[in-house]
């Protein structure tokens, strides 16, 4: 067994994580989850435009009255959500790289600026189209931003660079050392999209389309939830290594599925970051409540009995470091069969009744640390049959945790009374010389 | 004495500073204990700190942790995967001391 984890941790998880630390893939999560407060914010809207009640009801009536109104700070923020990451990934890669930060945000949306394009229309004159701002644009986004940063940097390691006479203050000095970079970085966007007209976001729709469609299949969401689980089970954060590479994908779904609500239209796809984070994480990566659940149904040793007590209010809020760590489930070969299971199972049945129509897909992003069935509940734009589907799932995990928990925690009682025995022989003997210290060290008994 | 945490969010590690925090006031140390996340480290660790604890499940970005911490002349080491829970105290401890002499 220990061989094989270390094979597994050399060969595979550990490599899988350093390539999440690459410093373009680390920039993109970065960028993503810079905006995450925007798209909050405008989640709150569209739920507001779309409320949860009787249609009958007053304040119903008036929201539809007043939709186009009540979206404007949806349609400028999570709508426009792209506009915002772009400015985060040339931000965080130029931060990496140790160049001008702020340089490398503003040159990377000015970039992006050039592949929206400029309309003109009678009423209100010069106008940018709003559409690919939007989660639609994120990959030309990723790529513009990327493409500007490797210039900057280029530039300043070739020292290409208009130097000043040493009297001139310095501020005044670096406002021109970024001139050269950007009549670069700008020069070519113009030539691609002014003189040759190319309009980047539909190429790059036709080479992205197959993963955004992949990614909404019932493989498409197993494979990720395996994925996360697998790497946890060596102690590695799962969601910042898969996520790293799989975000933008989830964040594609959020955007058309709030774009689609937005307008009324059925919600395209089942899969977004929140269909993850509400009905298959539940208390955290591996749906952990299910285990803290069976704990304080069975636990017999002293050990499980003081975690159930401390973990359960941090596993409300889906916070389970303190369970992963500290049962543990980390290299734990009996727990980690039901932390791999779980999630697996829940996201199936979650898949099915997206699908079906049992339950609503989502649309609203709500912050991570809420209770599943509230967060479900919001994410769904208030569908009650989430807030059902998230309690069937969290009987579910704990059913499936239950016999795994029940064996290990038979383990740790035989370990906790050979250590009474053995304390008990130490005593006696010792009775005479020294007192002694009953151990508080809190290591799992392993 | 003055310690920071970095784990992914700062949310995690916040449960483990109370733990530290606790154990501290049993020895009778006087200890400040700050839990932040990846992005805010290489900021926060520059503000005087006396050691810089990483969390089990970052480990694999220690090293640019240590590239942040080495700036700072912050010693930094990792938290023990078993000491990163709520019954961790005595061993979170015992790992700040070694680090430390």
């Amino acid at each position: 067994m220990n061989k094989f984890v270390a094979f597994l941790e050399k060969y595979l998880s550990g490599p899988m994580a350093k390539l999440s630390e690459q410093q373009h893939i680390r920039a993109i999560r970065d960028g993503v989850v810079s905006a995450l407060p925007f798209i909050i914010f405008g989640s709150i809207f569209l739920i507001i435009a779309n409320p949860p009640i009787p249609e009958n009801w007053a304040f119903y009536v008036w929201a539809k009255e007043n939709i186009a109104t009540i979206l404007i700070p949806y349609r400028l923020t999570m709508y426009i959500m792209t506009l915002y990451i772009t400015f985060g990934i040339g931000y965080s890669l130029s931060q990496s790289y140790k160049i001008d930060a702020l340089s490398g945000g503003l040159v990377s949306i000015a970039a992006f600026l050039f592949t929206i394009g400029v309309q003109s229309t009678e009423e209100f004159g010069f106008v940018l189209p709003m559409a690919n701002l939007g989660g639609h644009g994120l990959f030309v986004a990723m790529l513009v931003a990327v493409f500007s940063v490797e210039v900057l940097r280029l530039c300043k390691q070739k020292n290409i660079t208009i130097k000043m006479p040493e009297a001139v203050p310095s501020s005044v000095a670096r406002s021109f050392e970024a001139l050269i970079p950007i009549v670069i970085i700008l020069g070519v966007m113009t030539v691609i999209t002014v003189v040759f007209n190319l309009d980047l976001h539909s190429m790059v729709d036709k080479v992205v389309a197959p993963i955004i469609k992949g990614g909404d299949t019932i493989f498409g969401v197993t494979i990720p939830v395996f994925l996360i689980t697998f790497f946890w089970a060596f102690g590695i954060h799962g969601m910042s290594v898969v996520g790293a590479v799989i975000r933008p994908v989830w964040e594609v779904y959020l955007a058309k599925n709030g774009e689609a609500a937005a307008s009324g239209m059925p919600l395209p796809y089942v899969a977004p970051e929140t269909f993850f984070q509400w009905f298959v994480w539940i208390g955290g990566a591996g749906a952990t409540l299910g285990l803290v659940i069976a704990m304080f149904i069975s636990a017999r040793s002293k050990y499980s009995k003081s975690m159930a007590k401390a973990t359960f209010i941090p596993s409300i809020f889906n916070i389970n470091e303190p369970v992963i760590f500290g049962m543990p489930i980390v290299l734990n070969p009996i727990l980690i069969i039901p932390f791999i299971i779980v999630p697996l199972v829940t996201t199936v049945i979650t898949y099915i009744c997206v699908t079906v129509g049992l339950v609503s897909a989502t649309y609203v992003m709500a912050p991570w640390t809420l209770p599943a069935p509230i967060g479900a509940y919001l994410a769904t734009g208030g569908d009650w049959r989430a807030i059902i589907l998230v309690l069937v799932n969290i009987a579910i995990s704990t059913i499936i945790y239950l016999p795994f928990f029940k064996i290990y925690d038979r383990q740790l009682v035989a370990q906790e009374q050979l250590e009474e025995e053995s304390l008990k022989e130490v005593v006696e003997e010792t009775t005479e010389t020294a007192p002694i210290k009953p151990s508080t060290d809190g290591n799992a008994p392993s | 004495m003055k310690v920071l945490f970095v784990c992914s969010g700062g949310m995690s590690s916040a449960i483990i500073v109370n733990t530290l925090k606790k154990e501290a006031q049993k020895n009778g140390m006087e200890m400040e204990v700050l839990a932040v996340g990846t992005s805010e480290f290489p900021a926060e660790v520059q503000n005087g700190w006396d050691i810089a604890m990483v969390a089990p499940q970052v480990r694999h970005r220690f090293n640019l942790f240590k590239e942040s911490a080495d700036e700072a002349n912050v010693p930094i080491a990792q938290i023990p995967p078993t000491a990163y829970s709520p019954l961790g105290g005595p061993a979170l401890l015992k790992v700040i001391q070694e680090t430390i002499v």
